[in-house]
């Protein structure tokens, strides 16, 4: 083991690395003593520090995994790390941040194209004509035409009701 | 199998009359579906699982599909029937072995077959001679439109088709191609076809899919992505990948019969010999010497046998297939004598 460099004498085991004010920076490898001597003791404090906030992290996106739970079915997102498979249609939008990243890792993709259902034609047509409608009516606002934009926004909420059907 | 046909009979898909049938024994174009509302089948709850069986059965019903084809209920669906049924390609691995409330469809000539409650609510398949995705996608899709009028899938706008497993999204489609290539394998060519379909995203598997073996140089080649690609691009590119496995496999042969005639006509006569002469034949030796043979009589070496019989002979030498052909339950070495028995039969007969 690398001797300490303030010393000489004691095996170093911390690493400090010291950033001046100009932003130069110098690394000394001391042993314990020193360290407590100089008052870098706090070094150790911060390693432990770190190692504490990871491993608290950890726990937090384990007890985050197992209290996201599918409103649909109750599977938790711990469920579903360990067994790979989801548990209702309804899981994908409870656990969507999480899984997309995972879906665009197998493909390459995260926006289905091909062949939709009539159901699924009909919500692509409503969620269409909602951002037409929505346009419109910041259009209409603009150009301060009320009577327009109050029409507009009638249409709107009736599709938005539709949409969210 | 309370079947009214002979059980010698075979799909269809079998008879190698579809297009580049020298090469491309058959393909497949199956859809993951599943029912709005209702957990996956695995964390469904057997009620659950039995509204689905029935949800499938009155939707085939109603929709004049069980006017052709069959519907077996789980209780029909015993160990010795599903064997049965995978080594026929009928059903998965996963659907045999599984212990859910499960439903089977199967189609008029075994053309097509739709599993209720494997991972997924709804997995149908439609299956085609040769190279013919054309026919094989149309006759899944046509289920599919007519399923989807009685029936509420579970789809989303961005992540399309919504299924158990990620890795099925989007399309729920699965193209594969089930290619027979000894002369790639003879010329020592083959890992480097295979590694290139990989690398364009494709997945190569064995004879009945996933985690199976590769038995007599037979592959399956498939799309692994389902999401962000269209229907039809993907069979545009499991299409274009066989063709260029086709050429090659082509290539190769042609090498042989022009460079290593006498040795390829010795490998492939030696083989029918010994199914013509063998008294005992283990299946593994049994699909080994018939792929040979089939080998031999897409070269235009062997004359005596077809394309077709030696391609159904492959699925019924199978121990589940040779059992129902016997009508009795046998022991391994009983077995084997009477696969020798039957192949020995049926390829004299041909003579």
């Amino acid at each position: 083991m690398k001797q300490c460099d303030l010393c000489g004498a004691a095996d170093a085991t911390i690493h400090v690395r010291q950033m001046d004010k100009a932003g130069s920076v110098t690394e000394i490898d001391v042993c314990e003593e020193c360290a407590r001597k100089r008052g870098f003791s706090e070094i150790e404090k911060i390693q432990n520090d770190v190692a504490q906030v990871l491993a608290e992290m950890k726990d937090k996106v384990a007890v985050e995994d197992a209290q996201l739970v599918c409103p649909g079915c109750g599977m938790s997102y711990a469920d579903f790390k360990r067994q790979g498979r989801l548990g209702c249609p309804r899981c994908y939008d409870a656990f969507g941040e999480k899984l997309l990243p995972l879906v665009r890792r197998i493909h390459g993709a995260v926006q289905h194209v091909g062949r939709s259902t009539r159901s699924g034609v009909k919500h692509a047509q409503v969620k269409m004509t909602a951002q037409r409608l929505r346009l419109e009516l910041e259009d209409a606002i603009k150009s301060e035409d009320y009577e327009r934009a109050a029409r507009l926004r009638d249409e709107l909420s009736h599709v938005e009701r539709q949409e969210a059907d | 199998m309370s079947s009214d046909k002979k059980p010698t009979e075979t799909g269809r898909w079998l008879d190698a009359t579809g297009p580049d049938a020298d090469v491309v024994v058959s393909v497949r174009v199956r859809f993951a579906r599943n029912l709005e509302g209702v957990p996956f089948a695995n964390r469904a709850q057997p009620a659950d699982q039995d509204r689905v069986v029935g949800a499938a059965r009155l939707a085939l019903e109603d929709t004049g599909y069980l006017g052709s084809g069959r519907f077996v209920d789980d209780e029909q669906l015993g160990d010795d029937r599903c064997r049965l049924l995978l080594e026929r390609h009928l059903v998965s691995p996963h659907f045999a072995d599984s212990r859910l409330r499960r439903g089977l469809y199967i189609g008029d000539g075994e053309a097509a077959s739709l599993m209720v409650n494997e991972e997924d609510h709804l997995r149908f398949q439609s299956l085609a001679s040769g190279l013919d995705f054309p026919r094989a996608f149309e006759a899944a899709s046509e289920l599919d439109e007519k399923l989807e009028s009685q029936l509420a899938y579970a789809f989303s706008a961005e992540l399309g088709f919504l299924t158990a497993c990620p890795t099925n999204l989007g399309t729920g489609m699965r193209a594969s191609v089930l290619v027979h290539l000894p002369g790639l394998v003879l010329s020592r060519e083959i890992e480097k076809v295979l590694r290139g379909a990989v690398q364009i995203g494709l997945a190569v598997r064995g004879l009945y899919g996933e985690g199976s073996e590769v038995k007599g140089n037979l592959f399956q080649v498939s799309n692994q992505k389902t999401l962000g690609q269209s229907e039809s691009e993907i069979l545009e590119t499991v299409t274009d990948i066989a063709r260029q496995v086709v050429d090659y496999e082509r290539k190769a042969r042609e090498y042989l019969i022009k460079n290593l005639r006498t040795e390829t006509e010795d490998k492939v006569f030696r083989s029918l010999a010994l199914l013509r002469s063998a008294r005992i034949l283990t299946t593994d030796e049994a699909i080994n010497l018939l792929a040979t043979v089939r080998f031999g009589v897409a070269l235009g070496v062997i004359n005596e046998v077809s394309l077709g019989q030696a391609s159904r002979l492959l699925v019924l030498v199978r121990p589940a297939n040779l059992q129902e052909l016997l009508g009795e339950k046998l022991a391994p070495p009983e077995r084997d004598e009477r696969r020798a028995t039957f192949v020995r039969e049926s390829l004299t007969r041909e003579a």
